[in-house]
């Protein structure tokens, strides 16, 4: 199920109204429903993949369970690897076994041997990254022993499918989200209200500035040959746009819908193009699998301790490996590698975290050289984005080779003014709340209803007036 | 909790009413535009004796001023620039629905593209987003994908970039009064006549296409309604092979047109516009025959 369809907008009061007036006054009817509404909601996309997340639910349930009882450190480290080896098998086969195939095969042939190859027909169930990295959270820290395994079911069913999240984050760990299941949940006024103004522009981010970014982005990517280097770059830019507005949008939708039903998620963005540098940016963006390498890969390998190559090394394993994690494409590789780069000499030279406070915090406005250290970031953002978003690397690198040509200081071809005055009062909005944990948060907060209204109908109408044409959700495919 | 459910209620009531205000611009929007054709079939007002349907070909080839003061019937011309067969049988469609069944109806034939997915031919959604405040355009927006199903309560859903895509009168070929637009404008480019045969395969026909045209036949006979299928001049070679597999699609009842190949006149570039359409002084003699034909008939 789509956020941004109808079937949405009639389930989830059915569901609001059934959780807090039906299963009230039983936290585990409250649970078993959001058991059952979760899975209702996934099913509505692929009924035949509920079985998958059902069965990796079971298996770090009781390999959960099993780990709680066993004392024996090596018996502990096999049931930990076996939940790590069912779960990214799972993720494996259905979302990189052909990539495997193909580039097996490609090696071959570049070393004169045929192979036939023999790729599958295969569907990537929607969000099997997320989920599975959420539920793999659950057994390391259980095998680490910060958290106590749930013997309860429900609970631990809810806590893997929890529908606002599901498909596309955020990748919530098991630490804060499932005592969140075992608490009775109250309803509170002022987090319900603040759920609907996240959402409300969550909304707004996805329909209003990700569509229409993404039809622009599309026709330039798809004939990017074509195009003068002027157009090439704004086309990077509103996919840089498309971007962040499609996958922050459904962050703010998930987390504001969740507040809805009396839980907390974690914040995911926090207004990642506001970057001082690229570290900063990955603090930034997508922080719940920022911090879930940081945590389960990056520290283990050793961190930023130990020596100059070790460094280098951990660091070029993260960002490879979430390159690879959202998709089976060198592009996804080749953009990890190059934020790598990016983000290399900022740790070398100690400077990976002097920017850990939003920019002009107490000011309204930014310093020249916070302007520029902005512009810097933003613009090798842009760059990188250019890998994610190209068919294949040779696309991409056609691309960035036309844009840097001297058609760049030419007028854009393509240059829909209305997006780009729209994309400019986005920015406004998003400066304004950027102390927040959305712009919208407190902005208007204070003024009287009638004004604090009159503006949230205008973003509803603009909405409705300035949406774009429906597109999937990006994130969907990872 | 019932405080969150009362002020909800409030404000989505509140924002359903004043969105309401919105249907003050929506019925403005197909005053603006230029063509006001559909608008007026969709307000009744298009009961005539003769209905044209075409793409271009249709709009500046036939004149229907011309042909209703040498008939006598009363003539209007409804073909759109760049629209297929599917957006024809609609305009059809709504035509039948909204006011009373013509007696003829002349379908001017895009030679050899009637039944293929032609990039050049659309169904014109853009004709129809100014008119989404009648609810049966808005349906149809709906069923294309092009409007949000919400846009059945919400006046503001119907609202969208293209709601207010007014067309500027042209300088050089504005409409007629019977709804014609004859190309006065003369060609930038030499053309040249293409002579030899041309081809045509049955492969590349779409069957949207094909059940579009024949639920147009259908239609007619339906309503009693005459219909006659107008092949006119392109500046090159008659494509026979489209005109026998066209033959195999059609009614018994229904008549076809060709124009005289055999008119040098159509081998004149004088009276073309490009190699697809005449120009004003070559739909004249194209009208005339049609005029003649019906006449005849």
């Amino acid at each position: 199920m789509l956020f941004n369809s109808l079937d949405f907008a009639i389930f989830l009061p059915i569901v609001f109204i059934l959780y807090w007036f039906v299963a009230y006054k039983h936290l585990r009817f409250q649970n078993a429903l959001l058991v059952v509404a979760s899975y209702m909601f996934y099913g509505w996309w692929d009924y035949r993949f509920l079985a998958l997340i059902f069965f990796s639910s079971l298996v770090d349930y009781t390999i959960g369970l099993q780990l709680n009882v066993e004392q024996n450190k090596a018996k502990r480290k096999i049931l930990l690897w076996l939940s790590i080896l069912v779960n990214l098998g799972f993720l494996g086969f259905f979302k990189y076994y052909n990539f495997f195939v193909d580039n097996f095969v490609e090696a071959f042939t570049f070393f004169g041997t045929k192979i036939q190859p023999n790729t599958l027909d295969i569907i990537l169930p929607v969000g099997i990254s997320f989920y599975t990295f959420q539920t793999l959270s659950y057994t390391i820290d259980v095998y680490k022993q910060k958290l106590k395994p749930t013997n309860d079911i429900i609970s631990f069913l809810a806590f893997v499918s929890f529908f606002p999240q599901l498909v596309a984050g955020p990748i919530e760990r098991a630490t804060n989200l499932l005592p969140q299941f075992y608490k009775k949940r109250k309803f509170h006024y002022s987090q319900a209200v603040d759920g609907c103004r996240q959402i409300l522009w969550g909304f707004f981010k996805k329909m209003v500035i990700a569509d229409n970014c993404a039809e622009y982005a599309n026709i330039i990517f798809n004939n990017s040959e074509n195009y003068s280097g002027s157009t090439l770059a704004i086309g990077a830019i509103f996919f840089t746009f498309q971007i962040y507005g499609d996958f922050s949008g459904y962050s703010d939708i998930a987390i504001g819908t969740s507040r809805l039903f009396g839980f907390n998620l974690k914040q995911n963005f926090a207004f990642p193009y506001f970057s001082r540098d690229i570290a900063e940016f990955w603090r930034r963006w997508h922080i719940s699998l920022s911090t879930w390498f940081r945590d389960y890969l990056y520290i283990p390998l050793g961190g930023s301790r130990g020596g100059t190559w070790i460094k280098i090394r951990n660091v070029f394993i993260i960002f490879l490996v979430s390159g690879f994690w959202h998709g089976a494409n060198w592009t996804f590789i080749v953009w990890g590698f190059l934020n790598a780069l990016y983000f290399l000499p900022l740790l070398l030279f100690n400077k990976n975290r002097v920017n850990m406070v939003i920019v002009a915090q107490e000011k309204k406005l930014p310093s020249i050289i916070e302007l520029f250290q902005i512009a810097i970031t933003f613009g090798l953002t842009v760059l990188a984005w250019v890998f994610f978003r190209a068919e294949t690397i040779t696309h991409a690198l056609s691309f960035i080779k036309n844009m840097f040509t001297v058609t760049l200081l030419k007028l854009p071809v393509v240059r829909p003014s209305y997006l780009i005055i729209l994309l400019l009062l986005f920015i406004l909005v998003e400066w304004l709340g950027r102390n927040q944990k959305y712009a919208l948060e407190c902005l208007f907060l204070k003024s009287s209803r009638f004004i604090k209204w009159g503006f949230y109908m205008l973003i509803m109408a603009c909405i409705f007036i300035l949406r774009g044409k429906e597109q999937v959700f990006i994130y969907f495919q990872f | 909790m019932k405080r969150f459910l009362k002020i909800g209620i409030l404000f989505f009531t509140l924002f359903f009413i004043l969105e309401k205000g919105t249907y003050y611009l929506l019925d403005k929007a197909p005053k603006r535009e230029y063509d006001k054709r559909l608008d007026l079939v969709l307000r009744g007002q298009m009961n005539k004796d003769l209905i044209v349907l075409g793409s271009s070909r249709g709009g500046s080839n036939i004149i229907a001023k011309q042909i209703q003061e040498k008939t006598g019937l009363e003539a209007y011309n409804l073909s759109y620039q760049g629209a297929n067969v599917i957006f024809q049988d609609f305009v059809f469609k709504t035509l039948l629905k909204f006011n009373k069944p013509p007696k003829k109806v002349v379908l001017a034939i895009d030679n050899p593209y009637e039944f293929k997915n032609e990039p050049s031919l659309q169904f014109r959604l853009d004709q129809l987003h100014p008119l989404s405040k009648y609810n049966y355009i808005n349906n149809a927006l709906i069923n294309h994908g092009e409007q949000n199903i919400l846009s059945k309560l919400f006046c503001l859903a119907r609202v969208s970039k293209l709601t207010f895509n007014k067309v500027k009168e042209p300088l050089l070929n504005p409409f007629e009064s019977c709804g014609s637009r004859p190309i006065i404008k003369k060609t930038k480019k030499d053309i040249i006549y293409k002579e030899g045969s041309l081809n045509y395969l049955i492969e590349d026909e779409s069957l949207k296409h094909l059940a579009a045209f024949k639920n147009i036949q259908t239609l007619c006979k339906a309503n009693n309604i005459e219909l006659i299928f107008l092949f006119s001049p392109n500046y090159h070679a008659f494509n026979s092979k489209f005109k026998n597999r066209f033959s195999e699609l059609l009614l018994p009842e229904n008549k076809i047109l060709i124009y005289d190949s055999l008119n040098p006149i159509y081998k004149n570039k004088d009276y073309f516009y490009d190699i697809s359409h005449l120009n004003k002084k070559g739909a004249k003699i194209f009208t005339l025959e049609i005029a003649d034909f019906i006449n005849a008939n």
